[in-house]
């Protein structure tokens, strides 16, 4: 009997279903089991909870869920009995899983290990909140909620609304939580011209970096003469760091489709594409299960949902190439030509893949869209600043407590983010910058710690907004090493098609590889910005003309790290090798001997019970006795 | 009008004046090799018979060039090349059944006989008359076709197919 | 027809031209490396940058890339384009010390030397050969391996190609002379490509001639091979042709 849903009422049945298997009159226990989940041991967790469950003859549901946001603490298990409050437990391994079970079967609450207790539930797409027993009966009142804890108070999850909440690969239950509807709304009522109106009106600008309008784009692919057009969703994801869209992939890839859907129905495409870069098997594999679904209940193919439009997506998978996320050199990639980006005009939306007319979205961009229409775009344009309206969602990472993926409105300052929601800089240390927009963005120092984020401020500061990444750095972070390591990424990354980006990265580098080495020349900083402005201004694309932000920011801001290296030869956050010497503190050394046992230099010297010295010349830094020494008394200078 | 080159073979002498004036005029020396017209010597027979583009209708060596930098003069009707759009695959050189392009070795570019802008030295220095330029008029037309007739199997490439 | 405003003169063009195009066409010199008439424009070199003012918005962009759009402003030569240009010249010039034509442009615009780190190659990356023969011989024989500065021009898997017709294309467009081809006897070897290909032999007077497989190209695309005249070389045809008026005489 066929599965293809064609009227609400039907839709409405699957959603019950969904309800029925988000909410089931069982335990349910979800464990992490995105990317994050798996790399902290998610797997053994969901094995121990699925061999328990089997062992003791438990009726209960075990589902692997997507990640919430807080990979800090993942694994992540999820606790939901009828009646019972939601707990969410965080930091689980195989053995707390056991004691888990056991407090289950014997009726308990589990107080160990505790993240929080989820008071209510939002389903955004429907403004509905599901609410939970608060727990004070069972003495939980000291226990924070979700929507209290630090980390997730100032977060407005709209992208990411259902991951961690969801089976990524039960189509039931993202229809539970509102998923489709938008689509069965625009495909009964909406003209593809009032889409794009919705689209435009919300604000809604792409989330892959450039932060174009995207209803502006839709339009424009709407207008493109020809019968055949194509929507493509950018799933490139290359920035080291960043891991927003594989979140959304593998927790919620539904929502991309219904994005897709309501594009390509919106700009009148019958194909699509999804690329995915390959070092993202998990996505991918996400993806085509939730394909097959939706084919299956006919939310994609032919006469979707009963009607007229008919529309299919395939998935094109990357092989290896930071340079495919820019659009052009995407579309030469799934055309099977060597990935390298072209001039522009003509653009994708005149002529895109295959030379027709093309709209090509980021993931988090295509996310956003059936919110939006559910809600509205005056909803959604009330949340933001006056130009950057929405969420962004950003992958904290780098020298915080919290890492972990947070998705806030538009116009939260820096010092939020980095102080309330990612909990400041571990081990007591300084927070020295924040690097926005991965490679092709900035640093941004701590006098600027109130900067709202929203793109044309990060711009006006010298960096970018990017695609989301967020990387925090502290006093034992060198600047100049950074801005060397992010030269050194896109110089292997840069496609080597155009003489300015190809020549002008490698002349930079040589130029930050020897300032790091203590080989750094009066002049230097005037030659790398005379450099940098010509990658900027005479490059073919984003990466080259981006390339040089991370060197232009980093010298503005930190002119004195810079000149330590090159004049003084000094590195003072103590990392570049060349510039950094250990010495040991003769009244501090206890005469152990252990750092002379590990030294694999057989560089320090010293006898039992006298201090030991460390033969510079043979000493390659690379700081194991100061690791070793349990006296302190090796210093770094 | 269009113009042709013909020869009267009957009244070549082989003195070769006709390739030392082409080279001279466009190559500023005179160098037999450089020259747009050849003649080909039957010592035994005492016949001589100068070879030369014979501008076709229909030419082989447009139809192959992949460059398409082989066109017809607007006025002349000569068949020229383009040397900025040229790519030196020399596919006109093989594709011509008569040889009547070569690649000059010094300047790297394709050569053959442009008509000299439609008043042809060779035709003026050639102390037999044996070289002729004619308009294509009906008479024009026929004569050429007599001319080309015996010696050659391209005869329709090379007069259009027309009579 | 469109009106435009290039280095202070007002112009008017038929649509559909490259500012590069347009700029030829009324005689402003442009400095250019990977451009040819024949093929499509690619922007790899950027030396043909122009400053476009449009919308009161200033951006520097390849002239052979940028269609020429009512209303812009094009300054060919302006401090902005100068300073570009130069540094990218510096930038070549120490990738390919030894080319001639990178010499020749560094004079022009007055770069004495560069300080970008030496390199020692003689190709500019400029695609031109690859262009070629994609585009316009159509056997798409080599192409672009590797990426950023490892990127290098070769054959699949950097072996003998199987589809080269030796035509020698590629070494004629060459810019700076890097593509070399040696003519030995009976063979053509191409070294850059890994090729080698054999001549045809000319049945009349035994010179090998021309690659065999560009022989066979021509075969494939053009009339009929009447008397053979394929298995001759050029100077050869001219005699033979002469022969049949000679021995019908």
């Amino acid at each position: 009997m066929s599965k293809k849903i064609a009227s609400l009422r039907e839709l409405d049945e699957l959603r019950k279903r969904g309800l029925k298997s988000l909410y089931p009159d069982k335990p349910r226990i979800m464990v992490g089991m995105a990317t994050c989940g798996l790399a902290t041991g998610g797997k053994k967790v969901f094995e121990i909870l699925s061999k328990g469950i089997e062992k003791n003859g438990m009726d209960a549901k075990l589902i692997p869920t997507g990640c919430l946001g807080y990979c800090q603490k993942e694994p992540l298990v999820d606790l939901l009995r009828p009646g019972w409050p939601r707990i969410i437990y965080q930091q689980m391994d195989p053995e707390k899983a056991e004691k888990l079970l056991d407090n289950i079967n014997q009726g308990n609450i589990w107080r160990e290990n505790v993240l929080a207790k989820m008071e209510e539930d939002e389903f955004l797409i429907f403004d509905e909140k599901r609410k939970y027993p608060s727990g004070s009966e069972a003495n939980l009142n000291n226990t924070p909620s979700y929507q209290q804890l630090p980390f997730y108070k100032k977060q407005l999850r709209i992208a990411t609304r259902n991951c961690g909440f969801i089976n990524p690969t039960n189509l039931a239950e993202y229809v539970a939580r509102g998923g489709y509807y938008s689509l069965f709304k625009v495909l009964t009522q909406y003209e593809p011209e009032q889409v794009i109106e919705e689209v435009i009106n919300s604000g809604l600008r792409g989330r892959g970096g450039a932060g174009f309008p995207t209803g502006r784009k839709w339009i424009y692919s709407r207008q493109a003469k020809g019968d055949i057009k194509y929507v493509i969703c950018n799933a490139d994801e290359g920035d080291p760091g960043a891991y927003m869209d594989r979140s959304i992939l593998e927790g919620d890839p539904h929502s991309i489709l219904e994005g897709m859907i309501i594009g390509a129905y919106a700009i009148g495409a019958r194909e699509g594409y999804i690329y995915v870069r390959a070092e993202y098997p998990l996505a991918i594999e996400r993806l085509k299960e939730a394909i097959h679904q939706a084919q299956d209940y006919g939310f994609l193919g032919n006469d979707i949902l009963g009607g007229r439009f008919s529309f299919s997506i395939n998935i094109s998978r990357g092989a290896g190439a930071f340079v495919c996320g820019e659009e052009t050199a995407l579309i030469a990639s799934i055309e099977g030509r060597q990935g390298e980006p072209r001039p522009r005009p003509p653009f994708p939306a005149q002529s895109g893949l295959w030379g027709k007319p093309t709209n090509i979205n980021n993931v988090e961009t295509w996310a956003n869209i059936p919110v939006i229409i559910a809600r509205g775009a005056d909803w959604f344009s009330q949340i933001g600043t006056q130009r950057s309206k929405g969420t962004k969602v950003f992958s904290l990472v780098g020298k915080i407590n919290n890492t972990g993926l947070v998705e806030v409105p538009m116009g939260i300052t820096l010092r939020e983010i980095i102080y309330d929601i990612g909990g400041g800089i571990p081990g007591g240390k300084k927070f020295k910058a924040v690097q926005t927009g991965g490679p092709s963005g900035g640093c941004v120092p701590s006098w600027l710690l109130n900067l709202p984020v929203d793109y044309e401020q990060l711009t006006k500061v010298g960096s970018i907004m990017g695609s989301g990444g967020m990387i925090v750095i502290d006093e034992d972070t060198c600047v100049v090493d950074l801005a060397r390591y992010f030269l050194s990424f896109l110089q292997d990354e840069s496609c080597g098609k155009c003489t300015s980006c190809r020549e002008g990265i490698v002349w930079m580098l040589e130029i930050l590889t020897r300032i790091t080495h203590g080989k750094g020349e009066e002049g230097d900083i005037e030659l790398l910005e005379q450099i940098a402005e010509v990658v900027k201004n005479a490059s073919l694309c984003g990466l080259g003309k981006t390339a040089p932000n991370s060197v232009l920011t980093t010298s503005l801001y930190f002119k004195d790290e810079y000149e330590a290296h090159i004049k003084d030869k000094q590195c003072p956050a103590r990392v570049c090798r060349d510039l950094i010497t250990y010495i040991i503190n003769e009244e501090k050394c206890t005469g152990c001997m252990r750092c002379v046992k590990e030294c694999v230099q057989e560089a320090i010297v010293g006898e039992r019970r006298k201090p030991h010295r460390i033969i510079q010349e043979k000493c390659i830094k690379c700081g194991i006795c100061y690791e070793t020494c349990k006296f302190d008394a090796i210093k770094l200078e | 009008m269009k113009r042709v080159l013909l020869v009267n073979w009957e009244k070549c002498i082989g003195c070769r004046t006709c390739e030392m004036i082409c080279s001279l005029l466009n190559e500023e020396r005179c160098n037999p090799t450089e020259a747009r017209i050849t003649v080909i010597k039957f010592e035994e027979k005492g016949a001589d018979f100068p070879v030369y583009c014979q501008n076709c209708e229909a030419p082989a060596c447009e139809a192959i060039c992949p460059a398409k930098a082989i066109y017809k003069d607007d006025i002349t009707e000569a068949v020229l090349v383009d040397i900025r759009r040229c790519i030196g695959c020399r596919m006109c050189i093989l594709a011509c059944p008569i040889g009547g392009l070569s690649f000059h070795p010094a300047r790297k570019e394709i050569i053959k006989c442009d008509l000299c802008k439609g008043d042809p030295a060779c035709v003026k220095y050639c102390p037999e008359g044996a070289l002729e330029v004619v308009s294509l008029d009906t008479i024009g037309v026929k004569r050429r076709r007599e001319n080309i007739r015996k010696f050659s199997s391209y005869l329709d490439m090379m007069t259009g197919g027309k009579e | 027809m469109l009106k435009i405003v290039i280095d202070g003169k007002e112009v008017e063009v038929e649509e559909g031209l490259s500012v590069l195009e347009l700029a030829e066409k009324i005689g402003v010199k442009i400095p250019t490396l990977c451009y040819h008439p024949a093929v499509s424009a690619y922007g790899a070199c950027r030396v043909c940058i122009v400053e476009v003012i449009e919308k009161g918005l200033s951006k520097l962009t390849t002239s052979c890339t940028c269609p020429v759009e009512s209303g812009i402003e094009v300054k060919t030569n302006s401090e902005k384009v100068k300073k570009t240009r130069k540094l990218i010249v510096e930038m070549l010039l120490a990738r390919c010390p030894d080319a001639k034509i990178i010499q020749d442009l560094a004079k022009q615009l007055h770069v004495e030397k560069t300080r970008a780190p030496q390199k020692n190659e003689n190709c500019i990356l400029c695609g031109l050969c690859m262009r070629i023969c994609r585009e316009i011989i159509g056997v798409d024989a080599i192409g672009f391996a590797n990426r950023g500065h490892k990127r290098k021009v070769t054959t699949p898997f950097e072996i003998q190609s199987d589809v080269c017709l030796g035509c020698g294309a590629c070494a004629f467009v060459c810019p700076t002379g890097a593509i070399k081809i040696e003519d030995v006897e009976d063979k053509r070897k191409i070294d850059m490509w890994h090729t080698e290909l054999g001549k045809v032999k000319c049945e009349r007077c035994g010179r090998y001639f021309f690659p065999e497989s560009a022989v066979e190209y021509v075969k494939r695309k053009s009339l009929q091979d009447v008397d053979g005249f394929l298995k001759l070389c050029p100077d050869c045809r001219k005699r033979v042709l002469a022969n049949k008026l000679v021995c019908g005489w």
